[in-house]
């Protein structure tokens, strides 16, 4: 502990305990979501069809359309990227407080693994378009935003590669993962703002989710924020291994 | 098939590897990710059991050369 109380970031706590029961929550509760998204959460209806016919007991007279059952996966993988960059930024803020390269190793950490969870956006946004639109690609509002989101973090990357001295790489991917986050509440509200926007608002008193779609979805979101987390923190302890061994090994060069 | 019940179910066995493509390529991102980390940590502890093996043999050298001077 430094003179002032403060601490640096340190491993081996009881986060690092934890993370293993964490990511193995995260494994389960996601698991369970996806199991109930095609069991217990009903088929959404499309349009009309010219009768009506009896299954599992339901009078049923709209299509039932099977391809909504992405959004139960997608949208869960879409919050946790987005609270990934959260992290970076806080830990880019905590950085530009104490000058402590920890919390830059743990903003890089959580970039990577919010690449990953935005990666795993793209894939199920793409599947859902090319089914329901027919075209793999289009600028509505959601995916623009989201799209440039994913630039920004690509980019945030080959800056960090761009410098060479640590302290200097450090204060500008700090700086840098501060701005990028603020795509982060945009691409959030677009919805919103953009009332044109074909992606439903999904956060709201009146979503229409009804407790059988709700369940699947939260139990996948909590599921993936537990298996960001668990992955957060082995990344961070292997990366801290590196160190260790790069460090034994100059002091065995010198000795 | 029953025309009301082909109706029903158009869309489901077209969009059906649409959504397992979907739910397969989340869990093989992450398992890519995971492979990815487990091998560099093996990598690392393979280095950590070279150097432990090192530094034994550096300080076998040491204490046998001070033994040597006595």
């Amino acid at each position: 502990m430094g003179k002032d109380g403060y601490r640096s970031p340190q491993t081996g706590g009881v986060l690092d305990r934890i993370a293993p029961v964490v990511t193995l929550i995260g494994a389960l509760l996601s698991t369970a979501g996806f199991v109930l998204a095609f069991t217990l959460a009903g088929p959404v209806n499309g349009a009309t069809v010219n009768g009506v016919e009896v299954i599992g007991g339901e009078m049923v007279s709209n299509q039932l359309l099977f391809s909504q059952k992405i959004f139960y996966f997608h949208m869960p993988v879409a919050v946790t990227s987005m609270v990934m960059i959260g992290f970076v930024a806080y830990f880019g803020i905590r950085f530009l407080q104490t000058r402590d390269a920890a919390w830059d190793e743990r903003a890089r950490i959580a970039a990577g693994i919010a690449l990953l969870f935005v990666l795993a956006t793209m894939f199920t946004g793409e599947m859902w378009e090319r089914f329901e639109w027919g075209v793999w690609w289009t600028w509505e509002p959601r995916l623009t935003t989201y799209f440039i989101l994913m630039l920004l973090v690509f980019a945030y990357f080959v800056m960090r590669a761009s410098f060479d001295e640590p302290e200097r790489r450090a204060t500008f991917a700090s700086v840098y993962g501060i701005v990028m986050f603020i795509d982060v509440p945009i691409t959030f509200a677009i919805t919103r703002i953009v009332p044109s926007s074909v992606h439903p608002t999904i956060f709201r008193t009146d979503s229409g989710l009804s407790p059988d779609m709700l369940l699947p979805l939260l139990l996948s979101l909590f599921g993936m924020l537990c298996i960001a987390y668990g992955l957060f923190r082995l990344r961070l302890r292997a990366q801290e291994l590196d160190e260790r061994v790069e460090h034994i090994k100059e002091q065995l060069d010198e000795a | 098939m029953n025309p009301i019940l082909e109706q029903i179910y158009a869309t489901i066995l077209p969009s059906a590897p649409f959504v397992i493509a979907a739910y397969a390529l989340v869990w093989l991102a992450l398992l890519v990710y995971v492979v990815f980390v487990t091998v560099r940590l093996k990598r690392t502890e393979a280095q950590v059991t070279a150097l432990e093996e090192a530094l034994a043999h550096r300080q076998t050298d040491e204490t046998a050369s001070v033994l040597k001077k006595d």
